[in-house]
């Protein structure tokens, strides 16, 4: 190929790519702007719905007096505590499933002896919703933050454990053939191949870990009326505040897409762009 | 002494149709610095003979030895390389090709300097950052050749190295892998099913058949250096061990090669 025709080449390369990002950009730009459509419609049927007067004002209140109660409760203080409160439960218990559930998954995947044994168990128990174990946990730690804690590491660590072991059993044979050549054995096979080989699975597993904790974490709360969101959405009902309970659904909505979407959703994405789209 | 021995070796599977004797008392002797190459079709036991010698699968019966050792797993002087080429996806091309020295506790600067060195007589050094997925199929046999060449093994065993590549790309690399034999006088194992690709390369083919139990035939390959595929002698060569290897086909009832 002569150097003009590569240089022409390269133009309509160029060219082309230009033309690629415009079409991205305006993709994203119709589908970022159908869904705000689409919200504001649903908040125009709830006002006029509201405004219709079909049912009471404390069972069905105005998108208005939710924004009011969302602008009161974050001007004295009171949400972002609970908020607080919530994530920093979270924060702990989470950590806890993640440093047990983490490297039980590695070991169950690679050693059939634990997986039959230990893995049936943690099956057995995944049936079992998360707050079942609020009465035992009342009981073995009264009504205290250990308490909530010990819910919210039994609601996420089985899916971890489970989610990591998966992925660890599905672990290419040939990476494992390759590692024992390249004299990766041992303790070295785990840190160098293992662990990064199953990096797609600990992270699904991470993620399932999380929708689990904060679930198992709200309900907890609901029925120990102490502090954090869920304990507010309680007090919303006592008090018959409905705007309140309807504010306090959508800020854990909102943190929960935000941990899915910011968190979990950025990591995986550079996963997915390191590891070619046959790997993620 | 031979380099590698297999000794009186037999290896048995368990099939779901029943035990399957892929290989049946068979004795082997691999000179150093030989350019073995095995021929057979698929389910003939050639890569199982690799296995063996790469300490990968044990013998049920008889022993393996190399260096006058017997092989009990696998081990920086035998380095295998896969028909896929078995590159982490989570290292970059030079990071593959220094995983092998990083496991021996090589320093990180020489590490460095020798996966480079690799990469540049496998003609990708421009590629050294690159992850594995942005290469060809080409370009990976070539980093998992530099990888397998790091450990610097005395043997390197191939096990269908080049069979998913283009026509073009492997004859490329089979004059690269002929260069590295006769510069570093290593003794390679190189299983395929291509039956000019055999006699381009080895110093000697073995035929493998099912029926056998193993190894059924032996040809030395007295060919000058620097062949190339369409050799009018090459090719008569060639033409024989198709038509024994057919035969062995049709007796042991596995059609088609």
């Amino acid at each position: 190929m002569s150097e003009r025709s590569i240089i022409q080449d390269r133009e309509r390369v160029e060219a082309l790519l230009r033309k690629r990002v415009r079409e991205r950009r305006s993709e994203l730009l119709r589908k970022s702007g159908a869904r705000a459509a689409f919200f504001v419609l649903l908040i125009l049927v709830w006002q006029g719905l509201a405004a219709a007067g079909l049912w009471s004002e404390l069972l069905f209140p105005h998108p208005r007096q939710v924004l009011d109660s969302l602008v009161v409760t974050f001007g004295d203080g009171s949400m972002p505590l609970a908020m607080l409160a919530s994530i920093r439960r979270l924060a702990i218990g989470y950590s806890l499933s993640l440093l047990i559930g983490i490297p039980l998954g590695l070991l169950l995947g690679r050693i059939k002896l634990l997986d039959n044994t230990l893995g049936t168990m943690a099956l057995g128990l995944q049936a079992l919703p998360s707050i079942c174990w609020m009465p035992l946990a009342v009981l073995w730690f009264g009504l205290s933050e250990v308490s909530m804690q010990f819910v919210v590491v039994m609601g996420a660590v089985m899916a971890i454990i489970l989610a990591v072991r998966d992925g660890v059993k599905n672990i290419p044979r040939l990476y494992i053939r390759a590692s024992r050549v390249l004299g990766a054995t041992g303790w070295k096979g785990y840190l160098y191949v293992i662990l990064p080989a199953s990096m797609p699975a600990l992270l699904t597993g991470a993620r399932l870990g999380w929708s689990f904790a904060w679930r198992a974490l709200m309900a907890a709360e609901l029925i120990y009326v102490g502090s954090g969101l869920g304990s507010t959405l309680m007090m919303g009902r006592e008090l018959h505040d409905m705007p309140l309970v309807i504010a306090t659904m959508i800020v854990i909505v909102v943190i929960g897409l935000l941990a899915d979407r910011l968190l979990f959703g950025t990591l995986e994405k550079r996963l997915h762009r390191r590891w070619g789209v046959s790997g993620g | 002494m031979p380099k590698v021995l297999l000794d009186n070796v037999s290896k048995l599977f368990l099939s779901d149709s029943g035990p399957l004797q892929v290989l049946s008392n068979v004795t082997l002797p691999i000179e150093e610095g030989e350019f073995l190459c095995v021929l057979g079709a698929s389910g003939c036991g050639k890569s199982t003979l690799l296995n063996l010698v790469a300490g990968l699968e044990k013998p049920d019966h008889g022993r393996v030895l190399v260096g006058g050792k017997e092989v009990s797993g696998p081990g920086p002087d035998r380095v295998v390389m896969f028909q896929e080429a078995a590159l982490f996806p989570w290292l970059t091309a030079v990071q593959n090709v220094a995983f092998g020295l990083k496991m021996a506790g090589v320093g990180r600067r020489e590490r460095q300097e020798r996966a480079m060195e690799l990469l540049s007589l496998v003609k990708l050094s421009s590629f050294a950052n690159s992850w594995i997925h942005e290469l060809s199929g080409g370009m990976r046999q070539r980093v998992a050749l530099a990888a397998a060449l790091a450990l610097d093994p005395e043997i390197l065993l191939m096990d269908e190295p080049f069979a998913a590549l283009d026509a073009q790309t492997r004859d490329q690399l089979h004059v690269e892998i002929e260069s590295i034999w006769e510069q570093t006088g290593k003794t390679i194992i190189f299983v395929t099913h291509n039956v000019r690709e055999a006699v381009r390369l080895g110093t000697r083919v073995l035929l493998m058949s099912p029926r056998s139990g193993g190894i059924c035939r032996e040809y030395p390959i007295n060919l000058p250096r620097h062949r190339h595929l369409e050799d009018v002698e090459l090719v008569k060569i060639a033409s024989v061990l198709r038509d024994d290897l057919r035969d062995e086909m049709r007796g042991s009832g596995v059609a088609d090669v």
